[in-house]
């Protein structure tokens, strides 16, 4: 793993008519890094993910990617990235095939056909790739949107909320698949309430307390008999 | 451009598979011409400064149906963000879609007109054709252009349904009055130059909100 920045968050702000939903996040996390953010409702998760996917605009403060300001290159930005959140973004009307071949022609992906067949397999979707995606069960939909975000190899993830409204063993499922996609070339922020599945898969792991990080440590440096305590202590209102 | 033919090609595909604008557009369109003709009297020849007006308010209403199915399409599953996060600009997101609209109005007015004509006795010379079809093409520029930008701001609240019209109808009355009055002279045989100044206005229109609506589009598709 290496030890530059690769994604740098600094003095990020958002307001809402003068509520403050992010309150000056600073976050610097380098490439392979998986960090986990824990928080409750309401504590600004998603909006700091939908501002590092360029869905919305901070009202002060910036986002750097390998020393790209996300403002002044969103194109560029957005090749290198993806979501995957407990909506699919992939449309009930066509089929798991289709949807893919719709997202490899947005991303000009060479020979789509072929990386398509590729991604449904390592999903294990590749014998449904003809079923309309209405007909998938949910963690079904979860895992061709799994497929979806990997089509233009994004070196930064983003996932908000995966584990919402699957099932234990779908979830378990899910669990399996985002540890298969973080290795040494990806990047990977995942917003989660489960702090089972969030600590597993993490090397470093924050808390999102009022718009600001209240926690942040490596992974290792967390006793996990504890974390239980640590986090509902940060969660009823301490920050440091 | 080649984003423009692949965001089409999906709504195309997506539309005649379910059918759902195209079955409730015609529907519509057709229903309303039978209204007004049983109402008028089935079989009377009517004054051509009214059957311009009759034309228009079944193609109008019924493609209000069909505006509001393109950007729900989008929201079911929060594919719109799909869009949003992919390279491409929201003004490529904003004329594929303002396309699908215009060829839904397309499809729909191949029906309704001949329908249109059947029923009223009416007729268009071969000579007035063109200008018949250059009235039919500024109407829907200018309709599909405002609509795409109106559904995408509508398809945002909880009763878009309703908002989308409210919305619609107060700025494309000069439109739809240009489109109306050129029509009827059209029908009643008048020369090109009774209705030109119409066409004009038509254009003008067309150009004023094509160019707002491809600006302020990036605005209204993206949250602040």
């Amino acid at each position: 793993m290496s030890d530059s920045a690769f994604l740098k968050i600094e003095r990020l702000k958002k307001s809402y008519d003068g509520v403050n939903a992010l309150n000056g996040i600073d976050l610097t996390l380098a490439k392979g890094d998986f960090l986990t953010i824990f928080g409750p409702n309401g504590a600004g998760k998603t909006t700091l993910l939908k501002i590092i996917a360029t869905l919305l605009k901070p009202t002060s403060g910036g986002v750097t990617i390998s020393d790209y300001d996300i403002e002044e290159h969103p194109e560029e930005f957005r090749n290198s990235v993806s979501v995957i959140s407990h909506q699919s973004l992939l449309y009930n009307e066509l089929t798991a095939k289709e949807n893919l071949e719709f997202y490899a022609d947005i991303y000009s992906i060479k020979k789509p056909e072929e990386k398509v067949a590729e991604l449904l397999k390592l999903v294990g979707l590749y014998e449904r790739r003809n079923s309309k995606l209405s007909e998938f069960s949910r963690g079904m939909q979860q895992r061709i949107s799994i497929a979806r975000a990997l089509i233009n190899e994004p070196s930064l993830i983003l996932l908000d909320e995966p584990y919402s409204g699957l099932d234990q063993h779908s979830s378990m499922l899910l669990k399996k698949q985002l540890v298969k996609l973080h290795d040494d070339k990806r990047t990977i922020i995942l917003v989660t309430h489960n702090l089972t599945f969030g600590m597993e898969s993490a090397t470093k792991v924050g808390i999102l307390v009022k718009g600001k990080v209240a926690f942040f440590k490596d992974r290792d440096e967390i006793d996990d008999d504890n974390f239980d305590d640590t986090y509902f202590n940060y969660v009823g209102g301490k920050t440091i | 451009m080649k984003n423009i033919i692949t965001i089409i090609k999906k709504d195309l595909k997506m539309e005649f598979r379910k059918r759902e604008s195209l079955t409730s557009m015609l529907f519509f369109g057709i229903l309303v011409l039978v209204i007004l003709n049983i109402a008028i009297g089935t079989g009377q020849k009517i004054a051509p400064s009214i059957s311009g007006g009759i034309l228009w308010v079944a193609i109008i209403f019924s493609a209000v149906l069909g505006l509001d199915r393109v950007f729900s399409n989008e929201k079911e599953n929060r594919c719109i963000d799909g869009l949003l996060l992919s390279p491409i600009e929201p003004e490529t997101i904003f004329i594929a879609k303002m396309t699908v609209n215009f060829i839904f109005m397309i499809i729909a007015e191949i029906i309704l007109i001949p329908t249109f004509l059947v029923l009223y006795n009416s007729a268009v010379s071969f000579e007035n054709l063109p200008m018949f079809i250059a009235i039919i093409m500024l109407l829907n520029l200018g309709f599909s252009s405002v609509g795409t930008l109106l559904s995408a701001i509508s398809s945002g609240t909880s009763r878009n349904d309703i908002m989308l019209p409210i919305l619609l109808f107060p700025i494309l009355i000069p439109l739809i009055a240009a489109t109306v009055k050129a029509t009827s002279e059209l029908l009643s045989g008048s020369g090109v130059d009774k209705y030109l100044s119409w066409l004009y206005l038509t254009m003008a229109f067309d150009f004023i909100f094509f160019g707002s609506s491809y600006l302020l589009f990036e605005h209204v598709i993206k949250e602040g």
